[in-house]
């Protein structure tokens, strides 16, 4: 071996995080979607602000506007974000044939594949944050000054620990498939499959628990003290699904020992009504919520990692 | 001396298709062998199964000693490859890419920054290594990719086909290159189904047909072993028996074929013997009118070889 070369493990594993993060925020799909999220962040901070000049009502202070929102990115947000920032992260790498040379250098096949994870991580985190940041000054300047600031990088946790459940389904498809495309479409149509199931299945059947165990947005109940037939004035809102964990989180740092009601829409003497289907603590919902985040990841993850370690590349 | 490569029954099939089939090679260190084979013969499967990119079905492969099976980084070290049209990441720069390369083999920064310049000027790339791969042609990338396998100073360089791809100015210079490397006492393994480059600086060569090796040798031994003798064709103003006496006497004819004034004269040895020849002729009082040297190229043993007829490959 050579004497001037060293086998620091790190030295390597940066390389790869580096070339990674280098491509992640190269891609014009990555730089397309910031430019959309900060269009979409200053449309929604700017527009309300606007209504009012225009109606001559004067905006109303929200000092829970940032906390609220959880800078805005919300379920579609995560997907849009994981799709385009893993998409063709390993796929890619096939569809070009920039896989054969990066293979052949003395890193291995794990340390490729936890590179990758890491700068998606790095590079979401990144973006994430700026864009906190941006809604973060931009709501104080709207809305006036905030509450629960301190609460931000919580949110911004919980954000990524969801937005990581479609990033290691993303992966896997990718993976398995050595397809962007497929990567994208297949997630995709989990996504909207979901997306339309899920309030059907809340609203009108008995069975909405299996919500809790899916990736999406869940099923959503109201926490204590909410009125069934007038749910959304005293209640707070509280979703079980893996796209809440973050709003989940705040809630429970503000009622740590309240408890979360979920109804289904029901027939009551020929008229719809809410019929209550369970009651649960709070921290059991986010408690479930993590975990099931941490399983879909872990197991997605497993198996984009042994797919990836057991390829050949025939490129 | 040592083995760089030594693979016993090494079989590689895609499904019914043998790509390689109870292939045994032998690489020695310090050599330039060919590896030949028309499109389709099986050399750069085999070529991925050295440097870890496919699994063997069957058989063992060793490299610099180690035993290749499967993903082995730390063999890698050692070996530097440069695959069939390299395709690079189109988002970095040419110099960032051979730094992160660097740095995935663990050089030094300072180590690196020796080396890259070094090789950028080496390849013709010096003046382009700030643009991205992307605006690079397809013969700079091929440049880009010798580099990148010099780079860590291996021991053992694979090369699959460098030359394709380049103009006939980059062809010599990337020979030139070959020949130079060698010099600094590394193992160069070049898969070519250029015939005359592996004739002009490989010292041993493997054919290889239909995922089957037909010859292995030192290129002299190869050409000897299939062309038989080597003659050299005289014709003389007027022929005598004295002048054919005096030829037979010379320690490397083994026989004389006369046809009227013209001389076939069949040798014991490759080498070009026809000054020697002339001197004695002349010192007999003959005179030359014309005088050629006939031996087989290695155009001639390679086709001798891949039209003969071949059984035991499931196609």
């Amino acid at each position: 071996m050579n004497g001037k070369t060293s086998l620091n493990w790190k030295t390597r594993f940066w390389a790869v995080v580096k070339y990674e993060l280098l491509w992640n925020i190269r891609k014009k799909k990555f730089l397309g979607m910031m430019v959309v999220a900060f269009t979409l962040a200053t449309l929604s901070l700017v527009l309300p602000a606007l209504l009012s000049n225009m109606t001559g009502q004067p905006l109303k202070q929200n000092p829970d506007y940032v906390i609220g929102t959880g800078a805005g990115i919300g379920g579609l947000g995560m997907f849009l974000f994981a799709v385009v920032v893993v998409m063709n992260s390993i796929s890619g790498e096939f569809e070009s044939g920039t896989i054969v040379p990066l293979l052949t250098k003395p890193v291995s096949r794990t340390m490729v594949f936890l590179g990758k994870l890491l700068a998606a991580f790095i590079t979401l985190l990144s973006a994430y944050a700026v864009l906190f940041i941006y809604m973060t000054v931009g709501g104080t300047i709207v809305y006036g000054p905030q509450n629960n600031l301190h609460l931000l990088p919580l949110t911004l946790l919980g954000t990524l620990l969801s937005t990581f459940v479609w990033i290691a389904i993303v992966l896997a498809i990718g993976t398995i498939s050595k397809s962007s495309l497929i990567a994208a479409l297949g997630t995709f149509g989990i996504f909207m499959a979901l997306t339309i199931s899920s309030p059907i299945i809340s609203i009108f059947t008995d069975q909405a628990w299996v919500l809790n165990y899916i990736p999406g947005s869940g099923m959503t109940g109201y926490i204590n003290g909410t009125n069934p037939q007038t749910p959304y004035t005293p209640g707070i809102a509280v979703a079980t699904g893996t796209d809440n964990i973050a709003a989940t989180l705040i809630n429970y740092v503000l009622y740590p020992s309240s408890d979360v009601t979920f109804f289904k829409i029901g027939a009551l003497r020929g008229q719809a009504q809410l019929v209550e289907l369970y009651t649960e603590p709070l921290s059991t919902v986010l408690a479930r919520s993590i975990l099931v985040a941490l399983a879909y990841i872990a197991i997605f993850v497993s198996v984009s990692w042994y797919a990836f370690k057991r390829a050949q590349i025939l490129e | 001396m040592g083995l760089a490569i030594e693979t016993t029954g090494l079989t590689k099939r895609y499904d019914s298709l043998t790509a390689v089939n109870k292939l045994n090679l032998k690489v020695e260190k310090n050599t330039i062998h060919g590896f030949l084979g028309p499109n389709g013969a099986g050399k750069t499967t085999t070529i991925k199964v050295l440097v870890g990119l496919l699994r063997p079905d069957e058989g063992t492969v060793k490299v610099l000693g180690h035993e290749v099976h499967g993903d082995m980084p730390d063999v890698r070290l050692k070996v530097g490859y440069m695959p069939e049209l390299p395709k690079f990441p189109k988002h970095l720069r040419g110099w960032e890419l051979l730094d992160i390369y660097g740095r995935m083999y663990g050089m030094t920064r300072q180590k690196r920054m020796e080396q890259i310049p070094k090789l950028l000027d080496m390849v013709g790339l010096k003046g382009r290594e700030k643009d991205f791969v992307g605006k690079y042609s397809k013969g700079m990338q091929q440049r880009l990719g010798i580099a990148q396998a010099l780079l860590n100073e291996p021991e053992l360089v694979i090369l699959d086909e460098p030359s394709l791809g380049l103009d006939p100015v980059g062809m010599v210079e990337v020979r030139e290159l070959i020949k130079e490397i060698a010099k600094e006492g590394r193992t160069v393994f070049l898969s070519s189904h250029l015939l005359f480059e592996v004739e002009q600086i490989c010292s041993h060569v493997t054919i290889i047909h239909k995922g089957e090796s037909l010859i292995s040798d030192t290129l002299h031994n190869v050409s000897s072993k299939l062309s038989g003798p080597a003659t050299v064709q005289v014709e003389l103003a007027k022929t005598s028996e004295t002048v054919i006496e005096a030829v037979r006497q010379l320690p490397f004819v083994s026989n004389i074929i006369q046809d009227d004034n013209m001389l076939t004269i069949e040798l014991k040895t490759r080498d070009d013997v026809r000054a020697q020849i002339s001197q004695e002729i002349t010192k007999a009082g003959g005179v030359i009118v014309s005088m050629n040297l006939k031996g087989q190229t290695l155009e001639e043993v390679f086709m001798q070889l891949i039209t003969k007829p071949q059984g035991g490959t499931a196609e």
